[in-house]
């Protein structure tokens, strides 16, 4: 059957994680330069190959109109309900786009490509699928793949088809807040109850757990999958965009590069105002100076307050619909990046009342509980088994346009419900019926999920008695089937999703996919490796200029010379594999001169940057 | 134009099975005693015609139901029954497997809530019909329900003018109150129904052929269930506006 991986496919940052059958123990693959983190951001290159992560998320800021990321915001989503988001990404979206966004990449008259957000996200998985074979030196083809807990159903399917297009078997959609519990572990015999606060990039969701004896029992789950820390970077860029504005007379965001570099410049800034009570926001500004600004954590804390707020009000429905208070909590854990943020930490401790935990890695948490989750669908555990929800109630649209709720939120899954219907008016042969996710009691503000027509044979009125099934899954997605209770004849339905791909259209994107898999690694490698082989060139030559050269023999320093220079040539071609070759041959020739300059810039260029700058 | 016209929760797909899918070996009526599993092989078994979620569990109809025992018996069943213990199974079982814990889970849902419990019974029993009930205020709470709806006016429109803060505070604790007030009269009614789960299931004991006795018993517990559900739903929607 082969082994399965667990992968986080996050809204900033994607990992994978595989559990050592031996020890048991999860742990996160790195990429060849020791990062277990994979931006997630991939983009086209002027060649028309696509370019992912590390490569990528650099070019964000030269070629941002031809990246796309954060794009987990828009899995199962229409056009309308990302309105508001579309006016901060820099790409465009395609104006045929419909019931799946189509995001276009390029300008006219250059290499230019039109993709889903599944493909995009297909991309991203590609580049962990392939990352696990060089490790395991296999084939990979099957995975678990975390989702936010309150990811309704079409966000489900848009993360599993971004699975089929990028050649893996989804064995399974994990709830990320749940996963987080399952790399806890936490203590796993007396019963205890814990809070998974999980605050993300692009996300943010609360579950309350029920543990006892290795059984992972989630009691409730809420969330908002529009708040994340993508909602704090904005806003910041937004204060300080206005302030620039004022002061010089540029408006940032009406340049997407620009936009982009601010961006990135005041998430560095945020993640030292949670290591520091102040920081000097400096921005340059071409031809017109500097923007410079001291800026306190109490002053940001003021702005981001609302935001870390609106938190609140998912974690209070959370508790109610267990039917617990906060102090009735014995754990509360911390996940995702946002939760780095001190006043993030604050407002939790105060609403239950005790201190979080924080002990993992809140980057990689999440990756090794699908890990976890992975192992025990493998066989290799036995002695933990997960129990999740439903996040939203499921429900079908009566006379006059009401819902009647058949599966409650919060539902133990997989979970069922049987509706019998019949006709209105004589020789009837079809009935139309829609099924809606959400808590409201009108269709009309509900999400509708789809809509299918039952085939039923003339006959009086009322006479036909079909039953209809809806079945959701361990992964949290619906199925239906239909049963003519007179004659017993099953009936197909074709549901037709209101906001996804057909499995036609899955199909043909499997096929493309597959085709062009090669060329666009090959993309992402030689950008990549063109990078680093950049850096430790720059770097070389300013060591060798540097007083520590003195100290190296002739000898080594004619072979660090000859290094250099096969680099250089190798720079010229377009084969990745060729210039990570010589790169490693100047690698391993200044292996000395790194060791005397170890405070300086040579080893740490090479090595890559920390994982907590990494970030959007 | 179609119309539901019933709400029949429960999961009947398969004929009784009378031998095992895999070794063939003969069952017993699955309806009675709640089995799973084959006596000789332990394979998962389809869904039999007949199972309700009280014979899934191996019980009668009665509604006094030990929610400890309920509770460690769905964990035991979860144990077995879960998709995730059947990944590496035939398509076949799989299916088995899910369905069966779909239904394991439909069946503790309802079964664990002693109003949710109830309204299953009396859907089994044929006492509700529709797949919904109307709603209508009690008439002996239509005064306090009024003054709740205003209340809850109130602080929608403050929140739509955005009010100042002290205000919007004030009318969040008017609403507080009022939710305690409703609260308190629901577990009220909660404890009326509960108080009538002994007459039924003591004529489960002495009298099970007796019909227009359950009924009248039935009935009233109908009654009742009605009141619990409008004042849930409004606490439900107090606490919904609260916590916006
Ligand atoms: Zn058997």
């Amino acid at each position: 059957m082969g082994r399965i991986i667990g992968i986080d496919l996050g809204t900033t940052n994607s990992l994978v994680a595989f559990t050592d059958a031996e020890t048991r123990q999860p742990r996160c693959l790195p990429d060849p330069q020791g990062r277990t983190l994979l931006p997630s951001v991939v983009s086209l290159d002027s060649a028309g190959a696509m370019v992912v992560g590390w490569p990528a998320w650099e070019g964000l800021l030269h070629q941002s109109q031809r990246s796309v990321y954060s794009v987990k915001r828009l899995m199962g989503r229409g056009v309308e309900d990302v309105q508001e988001e579309l006016k901060l990404f820099p790409f465009r979206v395609a104006p045929d786009s419909q019931s799946v966004i189509k995001i276009e990449l390029g300008e006219p008259g250059t290499a230019q490509k039109t993709l889903t957000p599944p493909e995009v996200s297909a991309f991203i998985l590609r580049e962990l699928k392939r990352r696990a074979e060089q490790f395991f030196g296999e084939e990979v083809t099957r995975a678990v793949i975390t989702v936010p807990a309150y990811f309704n159903d079409a966000q489900r399917q848009a993360t599993k088809d971004a699975g089929r297009i990028a050649g893996l078997e989804v064995e399974r959609l994990v709830n990320e807040p749940t996963a987080a519990s399952l790399a806890y572990g936490l203590d796993k015999h007396q019963r205890a109850l814990i809070a998974v606060y999980d605050f993300g990039g692009g996300t943010f969701d609360i579950s309350l757990l029920q543990l006892e004896e290795g059984l992972f029992k989630v009691l409730s789950t809420n969330g908002d999958t529009h708040l994340g820390g993508d909602d704090i970077d904005n806003l910041f860029a937004e204060k300080i965009g206005q302030e620039i504005q004022a002061q010089f007379g540029v408006k940032v965001s009406a340049s997407p590069d620009l936009y982009q570099s601010l961006r990135r410049t005041l998430i560095a800034a945020k993640h030292e105002l949670s290591q520091q009570d102040a920081t000097t926001i400096r921005f340059k500004l071409e031809g017109k100076g500097e923007y410079t600004r001291a800026l306190s954590r109490e002053e940001f804390e003021g702005w981001i307050a609302p935001i870390v707020e609106r938190t609140l009000g998912p974690c209070k429905r959370a508790l109610r619909d267990a039917g617990l208070k906060p102090e009735q909590i014995d754990e509360v854990v911390l996940v995702g990046g946002s939760t780095r943020l001190p006043l993030v930490r604050r407002r939790v401790q105060e609403l239950f009342g005790r201190k979080p935990h924080c002990e993992l890695n809140p980057d990689e948490v999440v990756a090794l509980g699908a890990a976890v989750q992975a192992h025990i669908l493998e066989g290799g555990v036995t002695d933990m088994l997960l129990l999740d929800v439903t996040p939203l109630s499921l429900g079908i649209e009566t006379m006059g346009g009401a819902v009647a709720k058949i599966i409650p939120r919060n539902a133990t899954i997989p979970a069922s419900a049987s509706e019998m219907f019949t006709t209105y008016v004589d020789n009837q042969t079809g009935v139309d019926i829609q099924v809606v996710q959400g808590e409201r009691e009108l269709v009309k503000d509900c999400r509708s999920l789809a809509r299918f027509t039952l085939k039923v044979p003339p006959q009086p009125a009322g006479l036909p008695r079909v039953e209809v099934k809806f079945l959701i899954d361990a992964n949290g997605i619906l199925s239906v089937a239909a049963r003519d209770l007179r004659t017993g004849q099953e009936h197909t339905v074709e549901v037709k999703p209101s906001y996804g791909l057909s499995d036609d259209e899955v199909e043909r994107m499997i096929l493309e996919s597959i085709e062009h898999a090669e060329v666009d690694f090959a993309a992402t490698q030689l950008i990549g490796v063109r990078n680093d082989a950049e850096t430790i060139l720059r770097a070389t030559t300013g060591a060798l200029a540097g007083e520590q050269a003195q100290e190296l023999s002739a000898e080594e320093l004619r072979r660090i010379e000859a290094a250099r220079a096969a680099l250089q040539e190798a720079m010229g071609s377009d084969d990745h594999r060729l210039i990570r070759e010589r790169l490693e041959e100047l690698n391993q020739a200044t292996h000395n001169l790194a060791e005397l300059l170890m405070n300086t810039a040579v080893r740490a260029a090479v090595k890559g940057k920390r994982p907590d700058e990494v970030s959007l | 134009m179609m119309d539901r016209i019933a709400t029949e929760k429960q999961t009947a797909r398969v004929t009784s099975p009378l031998q095992c899918w895999e070794c063939r070996t003969a069952l017993a009526d699955e309806q009675e005693n709640g089995i799973h599993f084959c006596s000789q092989c332990g394979k998962v078994q389809p869904l039999a015609t007949k199972t309700d979620y009280f014979s899934f569990f191996g019980l009668t109809r009665k509604l006094g139901v030990d929610a400890a025992q309920l509770e460690k018996q769905f964990h035991q069943l979860s144990w077995k029954l879960h998709p995730d213990k059947f990944n590496n199974a035939g398509a076949y079982e799989r299916d088995l497997s899910l369905e069966r814990t779909a239904a394991l889970n439909d069946a503790y849902r309802t079964l664990r809530d002693p109003a949710a419990r109830t309204e299953y019974l009396l859907r089994l029993e044929e006492v509700r019909k529709e797949g919904k009930v109307k709603q209508q205020a009690p008439p002996d709470l239509l005064e306090e329900v009024f003054e709740l709806n205003e209340h809850l006016e109130e602080l929608r429109a403050a929140k739509r003018s955005g009010s100042d803060p002290r205000a919007l505070d004030e009318q969040r604790h008017q609403l507080e109150k009022a939710r305690g007030t409703f609260q308190h009269k629901l577990d009220q009614v909660l404890a009326e129904l509960t108080n009538q789960f002994a007459a039924w299931d003591a004529l489960l004991d002495t009298r099970p052929g007796d019909a227009a006795a359950k009924r009248t018993v039935l009935a009233r517990m109908n009654e009742v269930l009605n009141r619990h559900s409008y004042i849930r739903n409004l606490v439900t929607n107090v606490s919904d506006e609260l916590e916006q």
